[in-house]
């Protein structure tokens, strides 16, 4: 999947747009993750209990997403899904963005044959398509949660890697660098005061803009089948087990797990939308997908 | 850097990678046709989706042990009632006094498919290859009672046994292979394992693997040449996938889940639900301080809501389970049915001594009430169940952890952990009994998973099969039932029945009592070469 | 040096095509041995999975010799080696799930998955510059926003949950089209009718899945377009409105996407293995996934070498057209 950070308008119209989109991601963010954090200690179910009595009721006063084919409540199962997604969406967000920084960094520091090698490495890499490349890990590695983790962070550092080193790049370009070679600055002392700060608000927006991502890779997996175990509730297991309810007429529990991928992923893109125009302001109008 | 990384606006003309895509689907996709639409008449064809697809088609390697082969006969049959029926044999066989010699009448004038005529060379060939051990069929211990198998004459065989076992003839449903073709190859890997010629009612048109078997009447077959022409079976594992396909109309029947089959409703298609020895059960291994424990086992037996599960789960298709038998089997023991009961399991684990802790779990000796319940994954059904096994556990102060893992997963832990499984055989009791609870059998493969140990019913299980008498049969499996109630070693849930849906236009159809393991050939189309479409 | 150019650069074009066939080699390499070295750190066991559910059953020696039959107890290197020297013959191995030779299941499948993802494509490109288009003429509008809102909840969602939704609507509750599947099942062959009715569902899923990234990108290049100032000066020259657009925004703001499609092949890939799945399309990204549940390693190390070859070949493309594209660039990646 692409990059999703929300390309915008010139214009004072397009300004106020803006605002109102960063305000409205803003508050979608912190809602889904003080539902996520909250709520599942405050109703302090196990959320794998079943209620046969309560199978498929459509949506709602009492259960507004409705309830599942063993009559489990489909907005908390959402809930837990987007917990579980989340969690391994930022852990596996995090181990690419470690990855793809240290990576990066080695490259566009040391320069030269190093440079080339390990950029070379990159191209190789990011020739697998990344969910094949997950498909292959998990397939082996299956069931679990750390399987998907560790497929998911393997696979989306590459991007990372890239913008890391372009920002190295063009940091040891500047006049104050070389001011501080000729000072003679250690390669550690340049490294620990003007690299590694100047590159760390990019490889936090890269690390943003991959949860989506990683959901979207998690619940992929688990679709087909090969990420979590069916009965722990995840964005792609609850879709995956809908299935044949959807056949049955019943539409609610494929559709609201749905729209819980979609809406959280155009929330945190809007919001990493947002810090890359202030991060980036020169290149407020180009367009990266 | 490879250019693909930066993107600066460039110009000039670049349909051509989308000109080079399509020139490749073009040709690409007039390659296989050629053909014209072969779908052929309505009436004379059917085609069904399955969930199963055999290894090989060879009998000598287990297809079709349990009847209903389609391409080939045994030399007796099961009837809609499951009686036994003469089938290549032309009537039941004759059985010494003892118990050890079954002897067969063989029907004249048979032939395979290929012309070449059937005889009792071919019936000792299929049997003689079978008990060879460097055939790998896995199920050749259901013939371990046979000593020798002897050919007299053309049209005469007989088998001896080593001991008397009384449940034999019910093997000898077994498919008879052509020995002038199958003798001449590798048992193991020759041809005759994808390409089988038989005597049946169908010959193999193709096989697809993956995809579909496809079949067409057997013109000189010796029960009547089969109204249905055209057969095929569609290898569909996917249920939901199945559900689908049969909604839109590609298939004319299919075996679904109570839950999908439920959606089809419209008069055009009519549902049925065979009865089945079915089981889904919880294994208690013996090996582990809680699941090994009696009280655990009685209070678990009595807590779990067998009715709710067989409403919800099964949507109605089905039966709770006390045992191995359903309660609508002549088998069945009376009185062992179990009531769902919270309270008397509380009670009982209470006056036992396993008392709840902080955490709602219950406790004993320093022994948490916990343990970790397997199903296999991707299985729905068994996840289904074992969540409301754990639900109504948890009820009782038992905590138990649902997992998910494949059979590799599985398996190593089978003598520690508890799984949920499935099993049971309609024809005769000795068949899933002595497996699934005789404790020499423990932890062999799987059979006896949960290392079941009680010598009243090891007993017992030997004496129901030896016993060439009805009474005698009758009361060692009521022996076994009965103590199962007092040491249930497994908990046992439903009997589901299997629900298959199909076009009305082939007249109303019929189910036998169908095993767990339903091959190819159960459902309404067990005699698809009976059936009469209308016109 | 050469100022008129009297016809493509062929020279440099194939020195670059070249140079990328040498790269190809080692990361082919690269990515074989990963897929060997991966599967071997793995708790995966080939043995068992060739016995199957026999092989839970099956005695250790019995095991022991099907390790030794299988190769499987020589070392990493050796295996990947014979696997190589193997692919190069164009044998493939054997596949477990497909019970085929990997080459076969190949052969068979992919002409099917070409035909559904070109037919994609070209609806994705042809649907995304359109509407691409029609948001950029006026920035900010109905339309613009309305286009892009479309595209970004398309591009979030996800494929598999818009392939079923698509099956829910057209196939169950409407019953224009059928489910799934490349012909009716009780067909024995394949005809232009059933394909093209079958084709419909999954390839506009997939089209759906790639339209967002044309869409957003034309929009951006035509937009940017408009606004430079040849553009400007047309309008200012009172040309009218769909001369301007079509003569010069489009010119230069359209092409720059179209020789980016090559780069587009490792989404499709993507959208493929959850919608091949989704509508059992008979093709290799299904299989694929089929292998992965079943651990079916032959046929996975397989389709994942096929993928990285079409990907390295989607660069190649891309980078080709953007070389003639724009000379600046050249032909030296």
């Amino acid at each position: 999947m692409a990059d999703l950070a929300l390309p915008t308008a010139p214009g004072r119209v397009a300004r106020t747009a803006r605002t109102w989109k960063l305000r409205i991601s803003a508050t979608l963010v912190a809602g889904f993750v003080l539902a996520v954090l909250l709520v599942p200690p405050l109703v302090g179910l196990d959320e794998q209990a079943v209620d046969l009595g309560a199978k498929l009721l459509p949506p709602s006063l009492d259960h507004p997403f409705g309830t599942d084919d063993v009559g489990r409540d489909l907005l908390l199962r959402c809930v837990y899904g987007l917990r579980v997604s989340l969690l391994v969406g930022v852990v596996a967000a995090l181990v690419a963005t470690v990855l793809g920084t240290a990576v990066g960094a080695a490259a566009g520091a040391l320069g030269g044959w190093t440079d080339r090698l390990v950029m070379r490495c990159v191209d190789a890499f990011s020739s697998v398509p990344h969910l094949l490349l997950g498909i292959f890990i998990v397939a082996l590695f299956r069931p679990g949660v750390w399987p998907v983790v560790v497929s998911v962070g393997l696979t989306h550092w590459v991007s990372t890697a890239r913008i890391v080193r372009a920002e190295i790049l063009s940091l040891r370009a500047r006049p104050y660098i070389d001011a501080a070679v000729s000072g003679g600055a250690s390669r550690l002392r340049l490294a620990r005061r003007h690299l590694i700060p100047g590159v760390l608000p990019q490889a936090g927006l890269a690390a943003v803009l991959m949860i989506p991502h990683a959901i979207w890779h998690e619940s992929a997996l688990s679709f087909l089948g090969l990420g979590l175990p069916t009965h722990q509730a995840s964005l792609g297991t609850l879709v995956q087990s809908a299935r044949g309810t959807l056949l049955a007429g019943d539409w609610w529990p494929t559709l609201f797990p749905g729209l819980f991928i979609i809406v959280p992923t155009l929330a945190i893109a809007g919001l990493a939308g947002a810090w890359r125009e202030r991060l980036n302001p020169r290149r407020r109008s180009e367009l990266m997908l | 850097m490879t250019s693909r990384t930066d993107r600066r606006p460039v110009r000039l003309a670049g349909t051509l990678a989308a000109t080079a895509a399509l020139t490749v689907a073009a040709t690409s996709c007039s390659a296989p046709g050629g053909g014209t639409d072969a779908k052929g008449s309505a009436t004379g064809t059917a085609v069904v989706g399955i969930a199963y697809e055999p290894d090989s088609l060879s009998p000598l390697l287990g297809y079709g042990k349990d009847g209903n082969s389609k391409i080939f006969d045994g030399l007796l049959t099961h009837d809609e009632k499951l009686d036994l029926q003469p089938a290549l044999a032309t009537e039941l066989p004759e059985i010494s006094e003892d118990g050890r010699t079954y002897t067969f009448q063989l029907r004249e004038g048979v032939t395979f498919t290929d012309g070449k005529p059937f005889t009792a060379r071919d019936v000792v060939f299929t049997y003689e290859t079978i008990l060879d051990p460097k055939t790998n069929n896995a199920s050749r211990t259901e013939l371990d009672a046979v000593e020798s198998v002897e050919a007299k004459g053309d049209h005469t065989v007989v088998f001896h046994l080593k001991y008397p076992y009384a449940p034999f003839a019910e093997r000898t449903v077994l498919p008879i292979a052509p020995a002038h073709i199958a003798g001449e190859q590798d048992v193991n890997t020759g041809d005759f394992t994808t390409k089988p010629i038989g005597t049946g009612p169908y010959e193999l048109v193709g096989w697809s693997k993956g995809e579909k078997l496809t079949f067409k009447a057997n013109p000189d077959y010796w029960g009547g040449a089969p109204k249905i022409k055209n057969f095929t079976m569609a290898i569909i594992k996917d249920d939901d996938v199945r559900a689908t396909r049969l909604r839109s109309g590609d298939l004319d029947g299919a075996i679904l889940p109570p839950n999908l089959a439920k959606a089809f409703k419209d008069g055009n298609t009519a549902t049925y639900a065979a009865k089945s020895f079915d089981y889904r059960v919880v294994t208690l291994p013996t090996g582990n301080k809680v699941t090994g424990d009696t009280d655990i086992r009685r209070a678990l037996d009595l807590a779990v809501d067998r009715e709710a599960m067989v409403d919800s789960i099964l949507d109605g298709a089905g039966k709770p389970a006390y045992g191995p038998v359903p309660t609508d089997s002549p088998w069945f023991t009376e009185g062992t049915e179990r009531a769902h009961d919270l309270k008397a399991a509380a009670d009982l684990l209470d006056e036992a001594g396993w008392k709840k802790g902080k955490d709602g779990v219950r406790a004993k000796d320093g022994v948490r009430a916990a343990f970790p319940l397997w199903y296999l994954s991707g299985d729905k059904l068994r996840q289904d169940h074992a969540l409301s096994y754990a639900s109504d556990a948890k009820k009782l102060g038992v905590e138990v952890k649902v997992q998910a893992g494949t059979w590799e997963v599985i398996q190593p832990r089978m003598p520690k952990d508890a799984v949920l499984a499935g099993g049971g055989s309609p024809a005769d009791p000795d068949f899933d009994q002595y497996t699934l609870l005789k404790s020499s059998l423990a932890g062999d493969g799987f059979n006896n998973m949960a290392h079941y140990d009680n010598p009243a019913v090891d007993k017992a299980l030997e004496k129901g099969r030896r016993s060439g008498e009805h009474t005698d049969r009758q009361a060692a499996y009521d022996t076994v039932q009965r103590e199962l109630v007092k040491n249930p070693g497994y908990t046992f849930l439903t009997h589901i029945d299997h629900v298959y849906v199909v076009d009305k236009r082939f007249g109303t159809l019929t189910t036998q009592v169908e095993p767990h393991d339903h091959g190819l050939a159960s459902g309404p189309w067990w005699n698809v070469e009976d059936w009469k479409p209308a016109k | 040096m050469n100022k008129a150019r009297p016809g493509l650069p062929w020279i440099p074009m194939a020195r670059m095509t070249g140079r990328r066939l040498l790269f190809a080699v080692p990361v082919l390499l690269a990515v074989t041995f990963a897929v060997f070295a991966v599967a071997d750190a793995s708790p995966f066991d080939p043995v068992k999975a060739y016995a199957g559910t026999a092989g839970l059953t099956a005695s250790q020696e019995n095991l022991d010799q099907l390790r030794a039959n299988l190769g499987v107890d020589q070392p990493l290197a050796v295996r990947w080696w014979e696997w190589i020297t193997g692919a190069l013959t164009g044998d493939l191995g054997h596949s477990a799930v497909m019970r085929q030779p990997v080459a076969d299941v190949i052969a068979e499948r992919i002409g099917w998955s070409v035909l559904l993802a070109a037919l994609a494509f070209v609806v994705a490109v042809l649907a995304g510059t359109t509407l691409g288009v029609l948001a950029a003429r006026r920035r900010g509008s109905l339309v613009d926003r309305a286009v892009t809102s479309l595209a970004y909840t398309l591009e979030a969602a996800p494929t598999f949950w818009l392939g079923l939704l698509a099956v829910w609507l057209f196939a169950l509750q409407l019953g224009w089209l059928p489910a799934g599947g490349l012909t009716d099942t009780g067909s024995t062959t394949v005809t232009a009718g059933q394909l093209t009715t079958h084709v419909i569902l999954p390839a506009a899923v997939l089209a759906a899945s790639q339209l967002p990234w044309f869409a957003l990108y034309v929009r951006q290049g035509v937009g940017d377009a408009l606004d430079e100032d040849p553009v400007r000066g047309a309008r200012a020259r009172g040309l009218a409105e769909h001369t301007v657009l079509l003569g010069h925004a489009l010119r230069s703001g359209l092409l720059p996407v179209l020789t980016l499609i090559g780069s587009r092949v490792p989404e499709l890939i993507t959208g493929a293995l959850l919608v091949e799945t989704v509508f059992s399309w008979p093709g290799i990204a299904a299989a694929t996934v089929q292998a992965a549940t079943a651990v079916d390693f032959p046929l996975l190390a397989a389709t994942t070498v096929l993928a990285t070859a079409a990907v390295l070949l989607g660069n190649l493309v891309a980078d080709l057209l953007y070389g003639l594209a724009d000379p600046r660039v050249g032909f030296d990646g």
